[in-house]
């Protein structure tokens, strides 16, 4: 059984049609890219995975269980327990600090551990940042602030959406470099980007157009590590 | 971490909270300064009409059946009268501490240089020791303040030779052409004296052709020693409600219950009930027109004090409405992030209003004193004298604050539920 599966999706407000009749299966620690142009279905797709939303049509089966039928409270239990967000605008609390952005998603889980908390900023070297406020922070900085939180709880999941869109090269490469970190730990990653090298450094990459499912491609020489062409 | 978010909100967001708090004292200080005037302005218009009399009057039994007969409402001849040695009861009755002041009157038919005029019998300043251990001066000198002494001054029944002195009415001063200092003879059926006068009042009435003398000089005059005709009394009293009408017409027709309530309550009819339980043969009746008017002025001002702090409150919840639902609009990406992250609405929302509440302590804290403060200024400029602050404005404060924080809060809260974290977060 696939860990994530969306069965013929439709996601239809009035006459737009910002997903339609989409089908994917992602499995237990995959990472998978999901990428296309602007007004393509992304985000629309990243919050129905997230559940953040609910498809118009369809069935989205996370870990055997059709979240599309889940009420608004159980999504959000779903989404604590199960599923790490990472955004393009790092959304950070920004009169926490780094450590306290950390716990702030241990303490809707369960209970803040600063140890704990210390630790996944560790892991994302940034342990000696851990009393600064999101300000006093570079935006890479930040980006790994929030990657942290994503995996403070370890989620099954892990979702971001466009979380190279605000670095530079350098951060660039140090967040994607967490991501292959995770991955080889055995988080699955889904990363929404226009970005291709970003992308490409995936396992997989869908593309979408006009909310349907345009293509797909595996990188059979997956290595997890991005090149720099630019 | 729930604390450390609190506080980060309070301090980042300090002016908007200044501003919440600042509403909330607003609302505070006034529902704070009407609720304590409210409270307390029942006495206070109470003595504020004391001055313009008596509220109760005590005739002889006999003689109220006649007045009553006969529509006659003053000046009827007299077939009975009250004990004077029974005047001091009037301060034993349960209600006691409400008599104010009270007089007692006797009239008498007398003939001053060969004019004929009404002599009346009463006390001035009339100092009474009270088997209770209570001292008080009682009379007229407090009861009709609103005689003007045009010449002389008051009769200061406390010095010694107050027997030989008199007030009289400008009207009957003038037909005998005496001024206060001059010494008239006055003859009764009884017996002759020599009185001195030693102030002419303008009482504004019938009273200006009377000529006033202690009590025991009237008597003498006319040979009624240890008799009176009436007694005016001056009571603070509860104002008339269904109960207290439906008592003054017939006690009996009262259940026990009512009874008691009735008793143990300052109505007019009560205190009337009471002063007729310790005088013999007397029907203590309240002077409807004043009665009523201290009702009717009561009412009207404790229904005035009960809008302002009403219309106080809908502001403030107006107010903190807006300041709620702006802050919580300028915190949405925050809010979203808490609702992606896990947090449930209730979470959401507890810690939203723990913020206001907290804000809300701090500011009706400083309203509650503003208030106090504002009551103060109320009482000195209209009434004269200091609110008294009753125990139970601070929690009728306490939860008004409450109710209308919780519902200025409602709006943001809704807005708050209905915020999703995908719009907020993606821009959607």
């Amino acid at each position: 059984m696939s860990l994530l599966e969306l069965k013929n999706i439709y996601k239809i407000y009035g006459d737009l049609h910002a997903l339609d009749d989409v089908n994917l299966k992602v499995e237990k620690g995959e990472w998978l890219s999901i990428m296309g142009p602007s007004g393509s279905g992304k985000s629309t797709m990243m919050n129905i995975i997230g559940c953040m939303d609910k498809p118009t049509k369809g069935e989205v089966l996370l870990d055997g269980v059709d979240i599309a039928k889940e009420s608004a409270k159980n999504l959000t239990t779903i989404r604590r327990d199960k599923i790490g967000l990472i955004f393009q605008q790092f959304h950070l609390v920004n009169y926490l600090t780094a450590i306290e952005n950390v716990m702030l998603a241990q303490y809707y889980h369960s209970v803040p551990d600063e140890k704990e908390a210390l630790e996944a900023l560790d892991r994302v070297g940034l342990a000696d940042r851990a009393k600064h406020l999101p300000s006093q922070l570079s935006g890479g900085e930040q980006q790994r602030v929030c990657v942290a939180r994503a995996l403070i709880n370890y989620p099954e999941i892990i979702l971001a959406d466009e979380p190279t869109g605000n670095l530079d090269d350098a951060n660039e490469k140090i967040v994607v470099d967490l991501f292959h970190k995770l991955h080889s730990e055995g988080t699955t990653l889904i990363v929404v980007t226009h970005d291709p090298e970003v992308a490409e450094v995936a396992q997989r990459t869908v593309y979408l157009r006009n909310g349907k499912l345009h293509k797909e491609t595996i990188n059979e020489h997956f290595t997890g590590e991005i090149k720099f062409d630019k | 971490m729930f604390f450390r978010m609190i506080f980060g909100t309070l301090f980042r967001q300090w002016k908007k909270m200044l501003m919440i708090a600042f509403t909330i004292a607003l609302g505070a200080s006034l529902a704070t300064a009407m609720l304590s005037v409210m409270l307390d302005v029942g006495d206070k218009v109470n003595q504020e009409l004391k001055t313009y009399g008596a509220n109760i009057t005590v005739v002889p039994k006999e003689n109220s059946v006649v007045n009553s007969l006969y529509e006659v409402e003053d000046g009827g001849t007299a077939v009975a009268y009250l004990r004077e040695d029974e005047l001091g009861k009037i301060k034993t009755i349960f209600w006691a501490f409400n008599i104010v002041d009270y007089a007692p009157f006797i009239n008498t038919k007398v003939s001053i240089g060969g004019t004929e005029a009404d002599a009346v019998g009463t006390w001035f300043n009339h100092h009474l020791e009270l088997p209770t251990g209570e001292q008080l001066d009682a009379g007229v000198t407090s009861m009709r303040s609103w005689w003007e002494v045009t010449d002389g001054k008051w009769l200061d029944e406390q010095t010694a030779d107050n027997a030989n002195y008199a007030m009289i009415g400008t009207a009957l001063a003038q037909k005998l052409g005496v001024k206060a200092g001059d010494t008239v003879h006055i003859s009764g059926s009884a017996s002759d004296a020599d009185i001195t006068i030693a102030g002419v009042f303008d009482a504004g009435g019938d009273e200006d052709e009377k000529i006033f003398m202690p009590l025991d000089t009237a008597q003498s005059l006319g040979d009624l020693d240890g008799k009176i005709d009436s007694i005016e009394v001056s009571a603070i009293t509860t104002p008339d409600n269904e109960l207290a009408v439906k008592a003054a017409k017939d006690p009996k027709s009262l259940t026990i219950s009512q009874y008691e309530t009735w008793y143990c309550t300052a109505y007019a009819s009560s205190i009337c009930y009471q002063i007729q339980e310790v005088i013999t043969d007397a029907v203590a009746s309240p002077v409807r027109q004043v009665a009523d008017s201290e009702g009717a002025i009561l009412e009207k001002t404790e229904l005035l004090m009960l809008l302002i702090t009403i219309l106080s409150l809908i502001g403030a919840a107006l107010g903190i409405c807006n300041l709620v639902t702006a802050s919580v609009m300028e915190r949405s990406a925050e809010i979203g992030l808490m609702k992606a992250i896990g947090a449930q609405n209730a979470a959401v929302s507890g810690l939203v209003l723990t913020e206001i509440i907290s804000t809300a302590v701090v500011g009706g804290v400083v309203g509650f004193f503003a208030g106090w403060g504002f009551a103060q200024i109320i009482g000195h400029t209209v009434f004269g004298s200091s609110i008294e602050m009753r125990a139970v404005v601070i929690p009728l404060v306490a939860v008004l604050v409450l109710i209308v924080t919780l519902a200025g809060c409602i709006p943001a809260i809704r807005m708050m539920l209905r915020l999703s974290p995908c719009e907020v977060l993606h821009g959607k």
